[in-house]
């Protein structure tokens, strides 16, 4: 889909440069000729005939499932089992024929089917109680079929029930995360990667923060902002390390990583602001900052800067320093540790220039994501500065006129320190 | 190198017949359910099997459609021994000794955290801490009263066939049998009425 839009623009940028003499038409024949076939994607009739497939699935469906009760158990798993075995027919036969997209869609239908399959059996022998296993075993099966089948539609399946099984069984694991889900989400990046595929990356690096933000929900711990932040930090500082790295898929992955790395992060710096006025009691002995999700922050803020000195970039670094502003803003002002005198003026002022930071770094590297994720940050700090009820209303515009009169105070210096662009 | 050697395992893969990973898929997704349905047949049947009283339940939870909730007089335990230790987890396992009273119903003797050596007849049983886990002032510890599940709580019933299970279960006429594996895993495997048999679990 997107490289199909890619191909759009590059062909309408190659006319416009052979019009302009920039390229000659034996260069442009030379990058044409680089350019990969584009596999045959969706086009009317095939979406016509994914409707028709999906009306007969429908039907039988509605005709297996208005004689359910009457059929024996062993005839309701058969024709579970057949479904399975004939979406993924249909599937071989349509990438024999190159159509991938289809091949795609009938290997997710098998997935689907094959849950449909766990829950029959789970209700044949009464297994209501399991149902993170049953998820865990769904999660699996799905996984192996996209392994082996190259499907994007089995890994979305794959990621969705092992977030569903993970969620369900972080419950049980007292101020630890559910680790188990790490390795199973990095075989499925792993996967990612080997396909260089964006849509999966997309999908694996959406999968994670679920994961991260039902991790923080469920601990024992008083610093919910304390732990997401540590995820944004480890997602975006471990984005910008694949994204430093000397491979190109591992670079690809890497940008979809920190993007999603850079706005979790600004999400995160518009709450630590919200939160800390939260002035919550916490019981004696309850960890509000637990040690492995600070290791995981550091880790983020120590791959960003690593990423930095591998590539020499000044936006690169400064992303780290955003992850590093952050990462001490919710420190020290997450309850129970945050300190109860007055209005967090520290914290605000963090934030906010840990969000100009993620702005910059997204300019000076043409991080578009970056750029974006920090000017909504910018915007969630200030909401938040503004829009929560305790304290003084008074006090905060006249923070915000300081806070302002100084980022263009900045502005001036800079404007005079930094070369111009402009001829 | 490694893009080369990468390379070449592509080039590898993408000779293999199309037919040959998608076969493979389904069958490791068949091989999946038949293990999960070759794990509950294996525990019906060589499973030891124990009798267990059902308990009154809040009406409003027991029926979900064709599903029925049922508990047992094993659901609700004193800790003994327990109370006070670490739980571990918010849901620990435990593992429950049980042992038939005179009208051969099994009833529980213990409560362990580990599994413990059985005599015949009695039978160990695993189970879930469901409440009963979080007391103490970090909230890691047993209470004295634990709530355990068994995994044996869920009954699929034939359309219609609840709100009569639902009459007999208050009258306490209604009974379980259950296959109980070494392992202390359990499945139902029988319920009866008024000591008959009513619904024999099938192996399929």
């Amino acid at each position: 889909m997107f490289e199909r839009a890619y191909r759009q623009r590059l062909e309408a940028d190659l006319a416009r440069w052979e019009a302009d003499g920039v390229i000659t038409p034996t260069d442009l024949a030379g990058i044409r000729s680089t350019l990969p076939p584009l596999s045959p994607g969706v086009n009317i009739p095939v979406v016509v005939s994914i409707v028709g497939g999906l009306l007969i699935a429908a039907a039988f469906l509605a005709f297996v499932a208005a004689h359910w009760a009457e059929l024996a158990r062993l005839s309701r798993f058969a024709i579970l089992a057949a479904g399975i075995v004939v979406a993924n027919g249909f599937a071989a036969s349509f990438a024999r024929a190159g159509r991938t997209v289809l091949a795609d869609l009938c290997a997710t239908v098998g997935s689907i089917i094959f849950g449909a399959g766990i829950a029959l059996v789970g209700q044949m022998y009464n297994l209501g109680g399991d149902f993170a296993g049953g998820m865990l075993l769904w999660a699996s099966g799905a996984l192996a079929a996209a392994a082996l089948t190259d499907s994007r539609g089995a890994l979305a399946v794959a990621l969705t029930a092992g977030v569903i099984w993970s969620t369900m069984r972080i419950y049980d694991a007292h101020d630890l995360p559910h680790l188990p889900f790490v390795a199973f989400w990095l075989i499925a990046g792993g996967l990612a990667l080997t396909w260089k595929s964006r849509v999966a990356a997309h999908l694996v690096a959406l999968a994670s923060i679920p994961w991260w933000i039902t991790t923080a929900l469920q601990l024992d711990v008083g610093g919910v902002s304390f732990v997401l932040a540590d995820g944004a930090a480890l997602l975006l500082g471990g984005g910008l390390a694949l994204a430093a790295a000397p491979w190109q898929r591992a670079r690809d992955a890497g940008a979809i990583l920190e993007a999603y790395g850079a706005f979790s992060l600004a999400i995160v710096a518009a709450l630590v602001v919200a939160t800390s006025h939260d002035f919550v009691e916490f019981p004696a002995g309850v960890a509000s900052h637990p040690v492995w999700a600070s290791a995981c922050g550091v880790a983020g803020a120590i791959l960003a800067f690593g990423a930095a000195a591998m590539t020499r970039r000044v936006g690169t670094a400064l992303a780290g320093v955003a992850i590093g502003l952050v990462l001490i803003g919710a420190a020290v002002w997450t309850p129970p540790a945050q300190s109860q005198a007055g209005e967090p003026w520290l914290v605000y002022a963090i934030e906010l220039c840990a969000m100009l930071c993620l702005v910059a770094s997204g300019i000076l590297d043409g991080a578009r994501p970056r750029i974006i994720a920090g000017w909504i940050g910018i915007a969630g700090v200030i909401a938040s500065i503004t829009w929560a009820v305790q304290g003084s209303l008074l006090r905060r515009s006249a923070f915000l006129a300081v806070a302002g009169a100084v980022a263009v105070a900045l502005a001036a210096v800079l404007n005079r320190l930094l070369p111009r662009n402009d001829k | 190198m490694t893009e080369t050697s990468a390379a070449a395992l592509a080039e590898r893969w993408r000779r293999i017949p199309k037919a040959v990973p998608f076969g493979a898929a389904a069958l490791i997704q068949l091989t999946l359910l038949a293990l999960m349905v070759g794990d509950r047949i294996q525990i019906l049947r060589d499973g030891t099997e124990v009798t267990l009283q059902t308990q009154l339940l809040d009406p409003r939870d027991f029926l979900r459609g064709d599903y029925v909730t049922l508990d047992y007089d094993i659901s609700q335990l004193p800790a003994g021994p327990l109370k006070d230790r670490p739980a571990g987890a918010r849901d620990p396992i435990v593992f429950v000794k049980l042992a038939p009273n005179r009208d051969g119903i099994y009833q529980a003797i213990s409560v362990h955290t580990e599994a413990v050596a059985v005599k015949s007849p009695e039978v160990l049983i695993r189970g879930r801490v469901a409440s009963g886990a979080n007391c103490g002032p970090k909230g890691d510890l047993f209470c004295d009263k634990l709530l355990i599940r068994y995994d044996l709580e869920g009954y699929f019933v034939p359309e219609g066939e609840g709100k009569k299970l639902e009459q007999l279960r208050n009258e306490r006429k209604l009974m379980v049998v259950a296959a109980v594996a070494p392992t202390g895993r359990a499945a139902i495997k029988r319920l009866l009425v008024d000591g008959k048999p009513v619904y024999d679990e099938p192996w399929f």
